[in-house]
């Protein structure tokens, strides 16, 4: 028995171990947030997410300022951030999961690969469950990370007054882009 | 025989199952945690510069320290009512209404020009308000948002006077600080000067106008100002300038209902010639109405 044990401490303490030459890093990756009907379009880009991927094990991580949104309108902006997003009180929206499928993506060979995604989204200081597709583009060296998915306002208890609720949808589309390059550290 | 070699038992085997299970989960868990607390100092900004210190061009009588961005267009009605105990025949003043009707329009994001018309001596006047320098956080620190107010005004009525007589001057460094998303405050010097007056006042007037406002519900905030003037302590007439009223902004509009005892719109005689004694009847309900368009798109946000 504590041989096993010890066998099974010293496994565990190796399992520890990630690879460094298997993680990728983004500093200034894109998501565009869109949500259209006939009386308003929501539309804003966030060209600062940080996010690093894991090719080891599939671990996806990212996470942005929610003030990095930009809208066309300044005033359309300075609400979203403190009617809707409360920024002041929520500053940091950020994603953690996995790509389940992270083993059929080869690195070393160009393509696009179709990978699903699961993970948790934490904004407006609620935490929800997230599942989506997306494809991991390899070219020349690069990775580029891209998906798509809805979110629904009411579930991160984002607040939209009734009389506005004909303008605001709850569903908004959530577009990423990351542009990977390997992590040197 | 023992064919158990290490003498393990069913209970040992759910020790180390649960072992397993527990440090490989856990650890995968931190190992996301680590990842996503590494990246913190990647995405803090380099400066965060404070905006919509006050949600319109106005506290209440006078102006804050907001300006239309490039291409917006701020059209505004703003009214003072007659005296508030003039009972319900006059409905409470209502239908003694003074109104100033103005066009205030960004010509850069600091640059701004206004036109403006009002009943009170049937003034025309043309400003320009210039931002300075803004409060920011963050790689840099600066406390306020500074911002330039100058005004020209010139009265219509019909006497027989030379333009040059009909002609006043303002000019305001107004200084301000967003405490947080729900108190703002702000400091505005002022100077007037009337090139014609009655006799027993003055050509210049000097004052200090504080001014705020705190939001406390969502889109609805309590809203003070005050003028602190340098020529109503020698004076019977006129009196310090004094507001207090609620601010409710809605998608592209700003709606202020307040108390003054301020009739006269037009920043010179807002200042220097506010006649209402609050203690005999001066009390005067006032609504400002403010829309603003965006008359171009901002070009800095446009999408790849």
């Amino acid at each position: 028995m504590k041989k096993v044990l010890i066998l099974l401490l010293m496994s565990l303490f190796f399992c520890g171990f990630h690879l460094n030459a298997q993680k990728y890093i983004t500093k200034e990756g894109h998501i565009e947030i869109f949500s259209k009907n006939p009386l308003f379009t929501i539309e804003a880009l966030n060209k600062k997410v940080a996010s690093i991927l894991d090719f080891g094990n599939g671990d996806i991580v990212a996470t942005t300022l929610v003030r990095s949104f930009k809208f066309h309108e300044a005033l359309v902006e300075d609400h979203f951030n403190e009617n809707y997003m409360e920024s002041e009180k929520f500053p940091k929206a950020s994603f953690k999961g996995k790509i389940t499928n992270i083993k059929d993506v080869d690195l070393k060979k160009d393509g696009d690969y179709k990978i699903t995604i699961k993970g948790t989204l934490t904004m407006h200081g609620e935490t929800n469950p997230v599942d989506a597709t997306g494809t991991i583009i390899i070219k020349d060296g690069k990775v580029t990370g891209k998906t798509q998915f809805n979110v629904s306002l009411a579930a991160y208890k984002i607040r939209v007054e009734e009389s506005y609720k004909k303008s605001i949808n709850d569903e908004i589309r959530l577009s990423v882009t990351f542009d990977y390059a390997p992590m040197t550290n | 025989m023992n064919n158990n070699l290490y003498n393990i038992n069913m209970k040992d085997l759910l020790i180390i199952r649960l072992i397993l299970i527990f440090s490989l989960t856990s650890g995968l868990a931190k190992a996301q945690d680590d990842l996503l607390n590494s990246l913190d100092k990647d995405i803090s900004e380099d400066v965060h510069y404070v905006g919509y210190t006050f949600k319109s061009t106005h506290i209440i009588n006078g102006h804050s320290v907001e300006n239309m961005k490039k291409n917006q267009l701020d059209f505004r009605i703003n009214h003072r009512f007659g005296e508030l105990n003039s009972g319900l025949f006059d409905l409470y003043g209502l239908d003694n209404a003074l109104i100033n009707f103005s066009l205030d329009y960004g010509l850069t994001n600091r640059l701004m020009i206004g036109v403006r018309r009002g009943t009170y001596e049937k003034t025309y006047d043309g400003s320009l308000k210039y931002l300075i320098l803004r409060q920011c956080t963050g790689k840099r620190n600066f406390p306020v948002t500074v911002s330039y107010f100058t005004d020209l005004s010139a009265n219509t009525m019909l006497y027989s006077a030379p333009l040059q007589r009909r002609l006043s001057f303002v000019h305001q460094l107004l200084i301000a600080r967003k405490f947080n998303e729900k108190l703002s405050m702000q400091l505005s010097p002022s100077f007037v000067h009337r090139n014609s007056i009655q006799a027993t006042d003055v050509n210049d007037v000097y004052a200090l106008g504080f001014g705020g406002r705190y939001k406390f519900v969502r889109r609805v905030a309590f809203t003070w100002e005050y003028f602190y003037c340098s020529h109503t302590s020698k004076s019977d007439t006129y009196y310090n300038p004094i507001a207090l009223g609620v601010d409710i902004e809605t998608g592209g509009h700003v709606f202020q209902l307040f108390i003054t005892n301020s009739r006269p719109m037009v920043e010179k005689g807002m200042i220097a010639e506010t006649t209402g004694d609050i203690t005999h009847n001066g009390i005067y309900l006032g609504f400002n109405i403010s829309r603003v368009f965006a008359l171009g798109k901002n070009k800095e946000n446009v999408k790849e």
